[in-house]
């Protein structure tokens, strides 16, 4: 596993408080820490972690973690590294 | 305005406070918001009278002011420092948070709370940050704050 997929994984279990083995087809609203005031956190701490600044389009569309993993892309944060 | 308060920055009394936040009597507890830097900070006054509804029933013998009253005071000047960013007048809050609440004495009647709140960050709909009351200049009453605007939040959920 490369440094960004364990940055990205550790956000997402400190935020969701979440195991790693459920992450992989977890879904916005999956679980009930994943909502509206969730998701906020969620996107300013993979802000924090990997210093980047999201834009909104992206943020609407970050609707599950695979799904994220392609929006992260765009800000040069590739996962198979 | 007076030339005081300008020098002091914005000042807010009922009808203004009222048409920035949505809480109303009997729940509306600051009296005057002034010295207002909106995105920053502001300070206001509540002023506690034996008339305020709950002094008789908390506590009779001894009334002072409920601690959950205490900070409502303290949250409801802190949203001031950024309901008074003309995008966000009248919209609702919700808390998401209370930290490190701390109450020094007992407030009673016949008593002023000034209230200084900071904004330390706000985006997306969610502030961060936090207020203290002081009476006569002495330390009364603490917390740190998260408090969201549903309506912004709401426009940053992800389509499923």
């Amino acid at each position: 596993m490369n440094e960004k997929l364990k940055t990205y994984n550790s956000v997402f279990k400190e935020t969701f408080g979440i195991d790693e083995s459920k992450l992989i087809d977890l879904k916005y609203q999956d679980i009930i820490e994943w909502d509206s005031v969730g998701h906020m956190g969620l996107m300013a701490s993979l802000e924090d972690a990997f210093k980047i600044e999201m834009e909104i389009d992206d943020i609407i569309d970050f609707s599950s973690y695979k799904k994220g993993m392609e929006i992260l892309l765009k800000y040069n944060i590739s996962f198979n590294e | 305005m007076n030339s005081d308060s300008q020098k002091l920055g914005l000042f807010y009394d009922i009808p203004e406070i009222k048409k920035c936040q949505q809480n109303r009597y009997p729940l509306l507890f600051v009296d005057k918001v002034f010295d207002v830097k909106p995105g920053i900070s502001a300070k206001g006054i509540k002023c506690f009278s034996y008339n305020e509804w709950f002094f008789p029933a908390h506590f009779e013998d001894e009334p002072n002011v409920p601690g959950f009253i205490q900070i409502e005071t303290l949250v409801q000047t802190f949203i001031m420092t950024f309901l008074t960013l003309e995008e966000h007048k009248g919209k609702k809050t919700n808390f998401l948070s209370i930290n490190n609440v701390k109450f020094k004495r007992k407030i009673i009647p016949g008593e002023q709370l000034i209230i200084h709140a900071n904004l330390d960050s706000f985006r997306r709909g969610i502030a961060k940050g936090s207020a203290a009351g002081f009476i006569n200049e002495q330390l009364t009453c603490s917390a740190e704050f998260i408090v969201a605007i549903p309506d912004i939040l709401n426009t940053f959920k992800p389509s499923i």
